[in-house]
């Protein structure tokens, strides 16, 4: 196995049939009304006629995962670059879906739901389903180095049409393990520029994860806190999260006929 | 749906949880012990069956793997030894699970108990299924001849019965939405321009290509997985991309150039880069000596349509028409129209095609590296019967189109097909549309039996309301399917047939760059009682009288027969990977080597005019014929492919439901804020002639032109019997009730109806 793996997803190449998100649920039998992977269209207009692309919404293996920081129980853990999942000690307290900062893992039937780069698979010596199938080769996976390269060298090749391309996620949280050839700035696609783990996550690194370390009886009580002010947190993100309408709505409506236009 | 974000309760339990977590991990590791028991073993870290198919979820026919776990069938990939699939499948392929595994599928043989229509069947063995059609069938023989029985197939199975059974039974009247209701101008332009047909697989040579034109293709939602690999890596290699399409599809994003062409125009905008490529010489004039004919005709023909001309006509730019046709001309020779698949659209669709093969041939395209690559149909004999009752002109896309179109076969009473050839239009392959007719009046003569295979009638035929009138007045039908389709309901009796993944099957052999044969294999046995198409055709052959077609007791035997002229069979091709690959002449070079023409014209050359044409009285050259526009307040009705649905077959399948359950009417923005409809609004559409379909939401978008709406085929569904797709979404299919008869190849121009919105849920 190699050290440090990572999917790059090329946008210039993907033309949006989601051969990926049938491929990761028949593959990794994931249950049916969730996904693991949604594509969705981005129109907007430019000059006189339009831009488009396609964005795809799935977990990013960051290096120094919000998501692996917050969660409690082990469930969540780096391997080789790729944000693994332990479903059997999930016990879905849902931090995870708060820390994220792409919104990507969610609770679905008393466990968490996310890509885990089908670890299974490459521990196995065979790609992801979706890198496997994706019939315009748009879905890349193997070593990071070689991946970065890659999508490095199709960037500088698109720059001369699309001014604004470039990699997303070179450096953003320690090295995202998906890179993604943008077209466009990401904003665009409704990425952040910078990605920051939420005022929860922070709370748990600085007073929680410390205090439990040695003193249990301690932490009993900053617990007590913690979870007062997470309580408070929560319900403050949780508008924010059903306004926003991330993962859900991309999970629920049908990811053909999704699209923002933005006149 | 489960919401993905906490819960309130949600987040308290996990608050709990992860104290006690800290507090107690016995606790937690019992939990944990709870939860892993709960928890199956993965498939793949169980041992799989491997067995080889070709998909047939859609007609394009990838070669797959299919692992199956204890009798279960788990997942299906591409094959990397086809050359269709290369190893990778796009979500309807990989859905085949889920759509063999549809709950409402028909289970079991049934015969009717209530009025036609009505949906009410009673189960039968097989054995009284079969001796009943059988009868049915022989008393209509014996009354009116075996022409007077229809057969409608499609999908990949329809070989049994419409061209198989139909010609050993002795009808002429087979045929496939393949052909009339999709691809016949296509085929018929190209016999007629290059002599020879274009087929399952067209041939783009897209490897070399510099410039590629989509007119009206809309590769990405029409998800032929191949195309999108080609496409892809097209672009990747540099080449052009001109997309011509009313409406900004998912392609025109890759595209170098987008022209948003006025609906029905297509040949004005051919017609100009003609006149530009001649008048910019931007032409191959050494292939045009050497491989053409009425080059002098053709150069007099577009001297007048200018850019400016056809700009006025097609609403295109002059300087746009201008600068695509250079970009096309200077690519030379490896500059393509795709031919595209569906182009049944105005009735003048022949005319529109051949014009897409002379602009590939004035730029020297045809069999040059980066242009139109001659394919090649691959060796295989046929398993040897005693002499058809009537020669096959039902075509289809694996089929060699121009082989019915030479001469009219008739069947043993004398008759030929009812469809009308030679009088309402001039060749190829049995039109399906035209079949309904007869059903109806009984001229030219009765069709008084229906045998339909996998097509599903009232989607795909246009003008709803004849087929049904048709489908009272048969005698008899008999419908074989995977799922309770729409028509089901109007048969004596439905034969449930197992999927693709259930069957053994006949060969696929495709015309190619490099022709190739594949094979079919059960995965698993049948589910439920149902049995595979070429039993029920054996079953029923040995019932009327067929028995010296049907020498061979089971498919294994025919296919090893017809692969020992390989020196193969069944066992070996597994063994080998599912897949023989054979040598192609893809190019002029290989001809010009042995002296020979690709070109199977009268002579053999690229025929810009046509003598064929202008002798049965049609124009030579292609012009422009105005479609009319719609009445005031309608919009053209356009539709086209979801990437993750085929046809009116999948919107049942679950995990192709739960990507887009229906679908939605596209309206360009600032009309529907004129007509004060909201986008996400519930309207239903009414035609021209009051029909109505729906209700769908309107997808407002600024990007489809203000003339014209656009959907995708195969919703709205009637019968409650398939639950998920019942009700969901328009059917484009029903608001077709008009269509433009193309008076050279039959088809079926289904873009000349028109709708208007109407409020209401």
């Amino acid at each position: 196995m190699a050290s440090r793996y990572a999917f790059s997803i090329d946008l210039d190449r993907c033309i949006g049939c989601q051969a990926c998100v049938v491929a990761c649920r028949t593959g990794n039998e994931v249950a049916s009304g969730d996904a693991y992977i949604t594509v969705s269209e981005e129109i907007r207009r430019k000059d006189n006629g339009f831009w488009g692309s396609f964005a795809h919404k799935r977990c990013f293996h960051c290096t120094e995962a919000p998501c692996v920081e917050v969660c409690p129980t082990g469930t969540l853990t780096k391997v080789n670059g790729l944000t693994a999942v332990d479903m059997a000690k999930c016990s879905a307290c849902g931090y995870c879906t708060q820390a994220c900062p792409f919104h990507i893992p969610h609770v679905v039937d008393n466990h968490v739901s996310k890509c885990v780069g089908c670890l299974d698979q490459v521990q196995a010596g065979e790609e992801p389903w979706c890198a496997r199938t994706c019939p315009s080769n748009a879905i890349r996976f193997g070593e990071r180095e070689v991946i970065l390269a890659e999508a490095k060298a199709k960037v500088a090749k698109l720059r001369e049409r699309y001014p604004n391309a470039q990699v997303y996620g070179e450096t953003q949280l320690g090295g995202l393990g998906l890179l993604m050839v943008l077209l466009e700035a990401p904003g665009v696609y409704g990425l952040p520029e910078a990605p920051q783990s939420s005022a929860t996550i922070q709370t748990w690194k600085t007073l929680v994860k410390p205090a439990s370390a040695g003193l249990t009886a301690l932490a009993a009580g900053v617990m007590g806190l913690a979870f007062v002010f997470a309580r408070r947190q929560h319900a403050k993100e949780h508008a924010e999260v059903h306004t926003a309408a991330p993962v859900e709505a991309a999970v629920v409506e049908t990811p053909a006929q999704t699209e923002e236009n933005h006149d | 749906m489960p919401r993905p974000s906490v819960t309130r309760r949600n987040f308290l339990k996990g608050t709990l949880t992860s104290l006690g977590a800290l507090a107690s991990p016995a606790m937690s590791g019992l939990n944990a012990a709870a939860r892993r028991l709960t928890r199956h073993l993965p498939w793949y870290k169980q041992p799989a069956t491997i067995t080889y198919n070709y998909c047939d979820i859609c007609p394009w026919r990838c070669g797959i793997i299919v692992s199956s776990v204890e009798g279960r069938v788990v997942k299906i990939d591409g094959n990397p030894n086809d050359p269709k699939s290369r190893g990778r499948l796009c979500a309807r392929g990989q859905a085949g699970v889920s759509y063999m595994y549809d709950p409402d599928r028909l289970k079991q043989p049934l015969i009717r108990t209530g009025e036609r229509g009505e949906g009410k069947f009673r189960t039968a063995t097989w054995e009284e299924a079969l001796d009943y059609t059988a009868e049915k069938l022989l008393a209509i023989k014996d009354k009116y001849g075996p022409e007077s029985v229809a057969f409608l197939g499609h999908t990949s199975g329809d070989f049994w019965f419409t061209d198989y059974f139909a010609q050993a039974w002795g009808s002429p009247n087979a045929s496939k939405p393949s052909m009339s209701l999709c691809t016949s101008p296509r085929e018929e332009a190209a016999t007629l321009t290059i002599g020879r047909a274009i087929g399952n697989h067209e041939p783009v040579d897209w490897d070399q290509a510099r410039c590629v034109v989509l007119l009206g293709t809309h590769i990405g939602e029409d998800a032929r997985n191949t195309m999108m690999q080609d496409l892809a890596n097209a672009r990747e290699n540099g080449a052009k991309l001109i997309v011509i399409d009313p409406r900004y599809s998912s392609v025109a994003m890759k595209a170098d150039v987008w022209l948003q062409i006025k609906p029905g125009t297509d040949t004005a905008l051919l017609l100009a880069w003609m006149n530009v490529l001649i008048t910019e010489n931007l032409i191959d004039s050494d292939f045009i000596a050497r491989w053409t004919v009425g080059f002098d005709e053709l150069a007099a023909h577009v001297a007048d349509k200018t850019p400016e001309w056809a700009a006025a006509i097609t609403e295109i730019p002059a300087d746009q028409i201008r600068a695509t046709a250079r970009m096309f001309g200077e690519a030379r020779p490896a500059s393509v129209i795709v031919p595209g698949r569906h182009v049944v659209w105005y009735g003048n669709d022949t005319q529109r095609m051949r014009a897409v093969y002379m602009v590939t041939a004035l730029v020297g395209g045809h069999g040059r590296p980066g242009g139109q690559f001659f394919n090649k149909t691959p060796f295989l004999e046929a398993y040897p019967h005693p002499p058809f009752q009537v020669a096959g002109s039902s075509g289809g896309c694996g089929a060699a189109p121009g082989e019915e179109s030479d001469t009219l076969s008739p069947g043993p009473t004398g008759k030929v097909r009812a469809d009308g050839v030679r009088e309402r239009f001039l060749r190829g392959a049995t039109a399906m549309q035209e079949l309904i007719e007869p059903m109806i009046t009984g001229v030219p003569y009765p069709i008084k039996g229906l045998v339909t295979y996998g097509s599903n009638l009232l989607h795909t035929i246009p003008n709803v309301p004849r087929t049904i009138e048709a489908l009272k007045a048969l005698d008899f039908v008999l419908t074989i399917d995977i799922l309770p389709q729409d028509h089901v309901a109007w048969s004596d009796v439905v034969f449930p047939e197992a999927t693709y993944l259930e069957r053994h099957d006949e060969l696929w052999g495709c015309g190619h760059k490099t022709p190739y044969v594949t094979m079919r294999e059960p995965a698993v046995p049948p589910l439920y009682d149902t049995k595979p198409g070429w039993w029920m055709a054996r079953e029923l052959g040995l019932r009327v009288g067929l028995d010296s077609y049907f020498a061979w007791q089971t498919a294994e035997e025919y296919i090893d027969r017809r692969l020992s002229s390989l020196g193969l069979n069944l066992t070996k091709l597994h063994e080998q990977g599912g897949v023989m690959v054979q040598k192609g002449k893809p190019y002029l070079t290989d001809f010009e080597a042995d002296g020979t023409s690709p070109f199977g014209t009268a002579s053999g050359k690229v025929e810009l005019y046509s003598e064929a044409l202008a002798a049965a009285g049609h124009a030579p050259l292609p012009d422009y014929e105005p479609t009319p526009d719609g009445p005031a307040g309608f919009f053209r009705l356009l539709y086209g492919r979801s990437p993750v649905h085929t046809f009116s077959r999948t919107q049942n399948t679950p995990a192709l439901n739960q990507l887009m359950a229906e679908n939605a009417v596209w309206v360009n923005d600032a009309t529907a804020a004129e007509l004060g409809f909201a986008d996400g609004e519930r309207v239903w559409l009414e035609n021209q002639d009051g029909v109505r379909s729906g209700p769908v939401p309107v997808k407002a978008t600024p990007r489809i032109r203000k003339d014209c709406v656009y959907m995708v085929h195969g919703f709205g569904h009637n019968t409650p019997d398939m639950k998920l797709a019942h009700g969901k979404g328009a059917s484009d299919a029903m608001l077709q009730t008009r269509y433009a008869l193309d008076p050279i190849s039959g088809g079926a121009g289904m873009r000349v109806n028109f709708v208007k919105l109407v409020k209401g849920s």
